[in-house]
């Protein structure tokens, strides 16, 4: 499934907005199924704005914003849970858990709704991300550290032909960034999705296509 | 239920409390129950005044109407009887939905006691077309060749003999049934001409004050014994809307008419009580409302508390379809048991009205008749809508 984006522009960011200040605002792109895209801005440029206009989140901008032949505007919303539950992951930056559940309900609400990955894969990326032993607690009770790999492993248990992560090792040590990138590639590779990645600074925590800056 | 499932039913309906859950169903239940029952009285009351047990005790819409006489024209009966002028403007009176003459005999009859008791009277007789009587018993009939004649007896005349007659000339009081087994000899006409029936009194009536027969047997006996010309009828029965009409009861007086006052008071109470049934009616269609309410909000704020959850299950891939699906199974059974509480509590009480109605002699079915089936089915019908708005205005 292919992202296109054309001359969007948020309205809360009208006037801060002008013609060449931005690679994404105002301009065009294609992106491709595979394409590893890194979207790189300090705070306040709107990457979490443009996360959420991606997925459907916010409508309040002009331009316009297509996955595959669909524009975003005109999704209703059946279509936009049939988006997120088939052809998107995402890891959002406040994660979004269901904070009353465990780990594993939390997991497993997600898993169910597909069913394409197997309980027992769940339980070997809690191993890999190291949380396995926190599947039984209530997520209010992790670190964000051990949250933000729960929304990891959560925003890769469907099919999807891109996974948005909005800065999601924000709180991850070395080790843990590396192991989550390793899981994340694979199962990128498993589904020959795309990645598109927001981070505060330049990285290269994935081969990028491009970098482009807010 | 598979797990996941299990983890929704957690998620979003752990914050109803049993307590809330049941006042939810109790309300509903009790607003069922008191609608139905409110439709159900209605329907009794309308079975017990228009059905086909309808009984004239209880009120009728048929009167009998005759001409008071007066020292003008007592002595005259042309002067009261009723001209086709007359009765044509009586038929065109507002309210009137049909009319009928009670047709007279015009020949002598005497009625004897088939006993040695050599009991004997000269009797009046009269008849009405069939649509006018309250009650037609299987032996109600007359073919030409027939000697049987059938009566019907005025309750008010069995009255008179029971109460009246009978205690004071020291004779036995009579039930209906013993009446009903005594053969009478029926003489018709003149020494000249005269023929004698087996009479029997087939049933009685509340509706006319007379002694009747059928119309085709009044017909044949005017034609073979009677001495004088077809005359005008000296008495009406109408069917009327509501006796108790005012412009009708001020047409009888202006014309000088008169009728049963008693019928026409017991009408009026009829109209009374009809409207406070109504009212009744409405009281338990502002109570059905209100526990509906009551009921609906009941969902509504089983989901607001679940809002954000809600929410945030959107946005992993849940659609809304099956999440109002999913809160949907989870308050149709609540809803049907309500129902199902009241249609079963309204079946009870049609029992223990028809048990209660035969005990004051009075028919109703004990069971309730399509029409209260077919409101029950509309109402299901629309909280099931209303339900299913609800959650798809709650979820979105």
């Amino acid at each position: 499934m292919q992202l296109t984006i054309q001359k969007v522009v948020p309205h809360p960011l009208r006037a801060a907005i002008t013609a060449n200040s931005s690679d994404i605002w105002m301009q065009q792109h294609r992106f491709s199924k595979g394409q590893r895209i890194a979207v790189i801005a300090p705070s306040g440029k709107g990457k979490t704005t443009f996360f959420h206009l991606l997925n459907g989140i916010r409508t309040d901008y002009d331009g316009t914003i297509t996955w595959g032949d669909r524009d975003l505007r005109w999704m209703d919303s059946d279509e936009l849970s049939k988006l997120r539950a088939m052809y998107i992951g995402t890891v959002f930056q406040d994660l979004r858990l269901l904070s009353q559940l465990t780990v594993w309900e939390n997991l497993e609400l997600k898993r169910g709704i597909t069913n394409t990955i197997t309980p027992e894969k769940m339980q070997q990326m809690l191993h890999q991300l190291g949380i396995a032993e926190k599947k039984d607690s209530p997520c209010r009770t992790l670190s964000y550290g051990e949250q933000q790999r729960v929304a990891i492993i959560r925003a890769l248990l469907q099919p999807f032909d891109w996974l948005l992560l909005d800065e999601p090792f924000s709180h991850l040590d070395h080790l843990n960034i590396e192991k989550a990138v390793m899981l994340i590639l694979e199962m990128a590779q498993k589904h020959q999705a795309g990645i598109l990645i927001t981070s505060l600074e330049d990285n290269d925590y994935f081969q990028y296509h491009q970098k482009l800056y807010l | 239920m598979d797990q996941r499932k299990k983890i929704l039913a957690t998620l979003l309906l752990k914050n109803n409390s049993y307590a809330r859950l049941f006042l939810a169903w109790l309300s509903l239940c009790v607003g069922t129950t008191l609608f139905l029952i409110a439709i159900l009285v209605w329907w009794n009351f309308q079975e017990l005044l228009y059905g086909k047990s309808a009984h004239d005790s209880l009120g009728s819409s048929f009167i009998t109407v005759s001409k008071k006489v007066t020292g003008e024209n007592m002595g005259n009966p042309t002067l009261t009887s009723f001209k086709p002028s007359e009765i044509g403007e009586l038929r065109r009176a507002t309210g009137v939905e049909s009319i009928g003459a009670l047709t007279a005999n015009r020949f002598p009859a005497v009625i004897k006691l088939n006993t040695s008791l050599g009991f004997a009277t000269d009797i009046f007789l009269e008849s009405v077309p069939d649509q006018f009587m309250d009650t037609l018993p299987e032996e109600w009939g007359w073919g030409a060749d027939s000697r049987e004649v059938p009566i019907i007896l005025s309750n008010d005349f069995l009255n008179l003999y029971n109460y009246g007659f009978a205690l004071s000339q020291g004779l036995p009081q009579l039930s209906q049934t013993t009446i009903q087994a005594i053969a009478f000899d029926l003489v018709l006409g003149t020494p000249e001409n005269q023929q004698v029936y087996s009479a029997h009194i087939v049933g009685f009536t509340d509706r006319i004050s007379s002694v009747l027969v059928p119309q085709s047997f009044m017909d044949y006996a005017n034609t073979v014994f009677g001495s004088h010309a077809n005359p005008n009828p000296s008495r009406l029965i109408l069917k009327l809307k509501d006796p108790s009409n005012p412009t009708f009861i001020k047409l009888l007086k202006d014309k000088n008419y008169t009728t049963n006052t008693e019928s026409l008071r017991w009408n009026k109470l009829r109209s009374v009580v009809e409207v406070i049934v109504g009212a009744t009616g409405i009281l338990a269609l502002l109570i059905m409302g209100i526990s509906t309410l009551v009921f609906t909000l009941f969902i509504e704020l089983t989901i607001a508390q679940s809002k954000q959850s809600l929410e945030l299950l959107s946005l992993i891939g849940y659609a809304p379809s099956y999440l109002r699906q999913f809160m949907f199974r989870r308050f149709f059974p609540i809803m049907l048991t309500a129902i199902l509480t009241a249609v079963l509590l309204v079946l009870l009480a049609q029992f223990l009205i028809a048990f209660w109605a035969k005990s004051h002699q009075l028919v109703l079915p004990f069971i309730p008749s399509w029409h209260i089936w077919l409101v029950i089915a509309v109402g299901t019908i629309l909280l099931f809508i209303q339900i299913k708005r609800a959650i798809k205005k709650a979820i979105g």
